[in-house]
């Protein structure tokens, strides 16, 4: 669909490294390096995709690295190569199995 | 009949050997010996058949059953009531209305109901409807979605 339509989406390629604070509409793909503050509809970190910084998106999906601050509305999916550190906010998680955790889990609804 | 045949047979069986024994050996002494070794070997036989499904069938703390305390298993465990304290287990398994207050620690644990506290594990499964709070310090993670976790993640 993004592929189609790349209306209000940022990708970030293997290799490139970006520095700076990013407000993304629609979807951020990022397969390579991002330092800063990034908010989007959907963030994908890809397998060499690597976030330093703060992270907030309604889904995120995470087959990277994403280290310091996540933060989803939606849905939150570590993926088994995927490797999240620091503070976490999340409605949903889901983690498979490998995924890594390392942090303070918060829920934004618990008593939902 | 049954009862009277169950304890007396045994009985029966060493008088028997003893009598054999006693013709076999005519000194009184040495007769002993061999009575205490079918004795022994009885009773290892007797202690070795329930011991072996021990190891496969689990502990249970059944719904609506309350512990307070330590517990201590070198198998498994399974929790569909309430306990509140201290658990070391190889295997847990906390059921969808089991409910945990306290420290745990194991080398798998599966999370289906509520748990609070402290948590030692190497694999950890947290089902869909678990709602997990507390210090989780683990190997391996399996959060499956919709599972409700708060707290500190350690990975080992």
């Amino acid at each position: 669909m993004a592929e189609v339509n790349q209306l209000g989406c940022l990708f970030v390629g293997e290799g490139v490294v970006l520095k700076g604070n990013f407000e993304v509409p629609d979807i951020a793909s990022i397969s390579g390096v991002v330092e800063g503050e990034l908010t989007a509809k959907q963030i994908l970190i890809e397998a060499t995709g690597v976030v330093h910084g703060k992270l907030s998106g309604e889904t995120i999906d995470i087959r990277g690295e994403a280290n310091e601050f996540v933060s989803s509305t939606r849905s939150l999916i570590i993926r088994s190569t995927g490797k999240v550190t620091g503070s976490i906010h999340y409605s949903e998680i889901e983690i498979e199995k490998g995924g890594h955790l390392h942090g303070d889990l918060h829920n934004l609804n618990p008593h939902s | 009949m049954s009862i009277f045949s169950k304890n007396s047979t045994p009985d029966n069986s060493e008088d028997k050997i003893a009598d054999e024994q006693s013709e076999n050996y005519s000194d009184a002494a040495s007769v002993e010996e061999p009575v205490a070794a079918t004795m022994s070997s009885y009773e290892v036989a007797r202690n070795e058949a329930p011991s072996r499904p021990g190891i496969s069938k689990p502990s249970i703390i059944s719904e609506g059953f309350t512990f307070e305390g330590t517990i201590t298993s070198d198998g498994v465990l399974n929790i569909a009531g309430t306990v509140r304290g201290k658990i070391t287990a190889k295997s847990v398994l906390i059921d969808a209305s089991g409910q945990v207050d306290g420290e745990l620690n194991s080398d798998q644990l599966v999370i289906k109901g509520q748990l609070k506290g402290e948590v030692n594990c190497e694999d950890l499964n947290v089902g869909p409807l678990a709602h997990v709070d507390g210090t989780i310090s683990y190997k391996y993670i399996h959060i499956q979605r919709g599972g409700k976790v708060s707290g500190k993640f350690i990975k080992n």
